[in-house]
């Protein structure tokens, strides 16, 4: 049974890992909860080797959810300035001046 | 009393139109995304009036842009512009256009909508693929869906009666697509920096496979002259979705 608690441990890891890069905010949560579970509960039954490696997992999962938080708490959501993006507005709002001025004339 | 009538329709015109919808409005949102039951910020949305003047007419210029937050962009890019020049006192289009950029699919469209009121021509170019030129008819009513967002801040609300529906025809993708906006009743809801605002809520229904849902697509605007909407939620196929106002300014 430890093994299959530590092996869902890890595969929950692996997967709050991806949720944590991804910017999918706190739904990296998701994963990270079963993750710590499962880790802990390895932790508690195991003995020797296995008994560590839960221990690791839990630390990973831990500063994970510490990453999560701490990012939803101090990281603002903010736009890049796309100079790109800008300039096709512009752009935009001047031809379609010139296209209605034209349009204007032939009415 | 023919000069009488028209100066209470010119009132009365000027009032449904130009009195909430002004030039140099800025109103900024977050929206969110709904996965798995927990709401995430994907973008920016911004709504922006400004006037446009040729040397015969003077425009209303009406955009609205979205704009992923950067930590999105490596993932899923989203640039879309969708634009409308329309009429400062009715709000009837004169141009629309729509460029949008969505994860590195584009499409651009253009409507010249023409004198007659019932004529467009359209523009419209998909990535890859060459530009088709087409003209078709609509209805003398009929909107682009940027200039009926306005026309909707200018339904007197505060007379209605709760379940009572307004219908609006927009043009959409090259089709017209009848809307109808139900007045739901009055909420308070957080509008970013003009603070708690008591809001009209109404509900949006359109024969579109890009809503979803009955009274799932819904828009709170403030109960005052500005009319602003204050959150904006939608249902359409993948998922459900919430548009929150951070800022509104010029108004």
């Amino acid at each position: 049974m430890k093994k299959v608690f530590i092996a869902l441990a890890i595969l929950f890891t692996i997967l709050s890992v991806i949720f944590t890069v991804l910017p999918l905010g706190t739904l990296a949560i998701i994963p990270i909860i079963p993750a710590l579970l499962f880790a802990f509960l390895g932790f508690r039954n195991a003995e020797g080797k296995p008994k560590q490696v839960s221990r690791v997992i839990m630390m990973i999962a831990g500063v994970l959810l510490l990453v999560v938080i701490g990012r939803e708490i101090f990281v603002k959501d903010e736009i890049e300035v796309d100079k790109q993006f800008e300039q096709k507005k512009a752009a935009s709002e001047k031809e379609t001046a010139k296209e209605l001025e034209e349009l204007e004339g032939l009415e | 009393m023919k000069t009488l009538l028209f100066t209470i329709v010119a009132a009365l015109t000027i009032h449904a139109g130009f009195s909430q919808v002004k030039p140099g409005e800025t109103f900024v949102y977050a929206a969110s995304y709904n996965m798995a039951g927990l709401m995430t910020q994907l973008a920016q949305v911004k709504m922006q009036t400004n006037t446009v003047a040729t040397s015969k007419s003077s425009y209303l210029h009406l955009s609205c842009e979205a704009v992923t937050f950067s930590k999105w962009d490596s993932f899923f890019k989203i640039r879309d512009l969708y634009e409308s020049y329309v009429n400062p006192l009715t709000l009837k289009p004169a141009m629309y256009k729509r460029d949008i950029f969505e994860g590195g699919y584009t499409k651009k469209e253009k409507y010249i909508f023409k004198n007659d009121g019932r004529t467009v021509n359209s523009t419209v170019q998909k990535k890859k693929k060459p530009e088709t030129k087409k003209t078709f008819t609509i209805g003398s009513a009929t909107q682009d869906v940027v200039s009926m967002l306005y026309k909707l801040r200018t339904v007197d609300f505060s007379r209605q009666k709760i379940g009572q529906a307004t219908a609006f025809t927009i043009v959409f993708d090259e089709k017209e697509i009848p809307v109808v906006v139900k007045y739901m009743g009055t909420e308070t809801v957080s509008a970013g920096n003009l603070g708690s605002k008591q809001c009209y809520k109404v509900s949006i229904a359109a024969r579109t496979d890009a809503l979803k849902g009955k009274d799932k697509n819904l828009i709170w605007l403030t109960a005052d002259k500005a009319k602003v909407p204050a959150l904006i939620k939608f249902s359409i196929p993948v998922g459900t979705g919430q548009l929150a106002l951070k800022s509104a300014t010029g108004i």
